[in-house]
């Protein structure tokens, strides 16, 4: 089996408290990945992300397993297994949050760990498409603006 | 503008086989259904079909190559398909740019 790793580091001008907070909180949660959710913070929790409106055709719902909570330093949870399931490393993504001090801020490093066929292709077909053909810079803010009217419609 | 979910472009692009060899004829610049079976799990006949629904929907030019056709991606279509994945499917950039929004914003109301 084929393992892959997204991996994106960011720089947040907020402590690592408020930003462990937004990134653990279902309430925020809906608001970054505008999912519906509702999870205890806690190792081994289960829940649901709900994409889409609840009860319609379109809603996606997806599972969610926390996996290690240690505020404010780590969140870390496994999705996209099948309902019902366990979470292992062979039917899920595992995300893992690590946040730093940094300056007056937090340098929040986030990794997706999974097999490629869970899903985790739409990164790598992005990396791909970038780094074979040089449209991409011409194309890439048109894909920001289609996420941003998709996240506004919702 | 909104963004049209292409039905076909869509279930040929869902696909983890036709991912792959999509991934494959990006590295190696082009393709046959001989080179690409050589090194994916899957028959000869098997990428043919799958080439042939890529074919139908755009996503690869076919030109004659000798006995077989030779197959490359095409940058415009993948765009589009690529587009609609992450329109859908939402990337992590997207999500670390709203945390970073929402922190940030809890932050500043704090310290007023």
């Amino acid at each position: 089996m084929e393992y892959g790793t997204i991996e994106r580091e960011i720089h947040v001008e907020a402590s690592p408290e408020v930003v462990f907070e937004v990134i653990s909180s279902p309430v925020h949660i809906k608001e970054w990945w505008t999912a519906e959710t509702a999870f205890e913070p806690t190792a081994g929790a289960t829940g649901e992300l709900v994409f889409g409106e609840r009860g319609t055709p379109g809603a996606n719902h997806v599972q969610l397993t926390v996996v290690e909570v240690q505020p404010p330093h780590l969140f870390s949870f496994r999705w996209v297994h099948s309902p019902g399931k366990i979470a292992t490393a062979t039917n899920s993504l595992l995300v893992t949050f690590e946040l730093t001090p940094e300056g007056a801020g937090t340098a929040v490093r986030m990794t997706e760990v999974g097999f490629r066929e869970m899903g985790w292709e739409v990164a790598v077909l992005e990396e791909a498409y970038r780094d074979h053909c040089t449209g991409w810079d011409i194309f890439l803010p048109r894909i920001g603006e289609y996420v941003n009217q998709m996240v506004a419609s919702q | 503008m909104t963004v049209a979910i292409d039905d076909d472009l869509w279930s040929a692009i869902g696909d983890p086989t036709r991912r792959r060899m999509l991934d494959l004829l990006l590295s190696d610049g082009a393709g046959t259904a001989t080179s690409l079976s050589a090194k994916l799990p899957v028959t000869r006949q098997a990428i043919a079909k799958h080439l042939g629904v890529l074919d139908r929907v755009g996503l690869v030019h076919v030109t004659p190559a000798g006995r077989e056709m030779r197959y490359r991606v095409d940058d415009a279509q993948l765009a589009r398909a690529v587009a609609q994945l992450a329109a859908v499917g939402e990337t992590w950039d997207g999500r670390l740019r709203r945390i970073k929004q929402i922190a940030e914003a809890i932050e500043r109301s704090k310290q007023k």
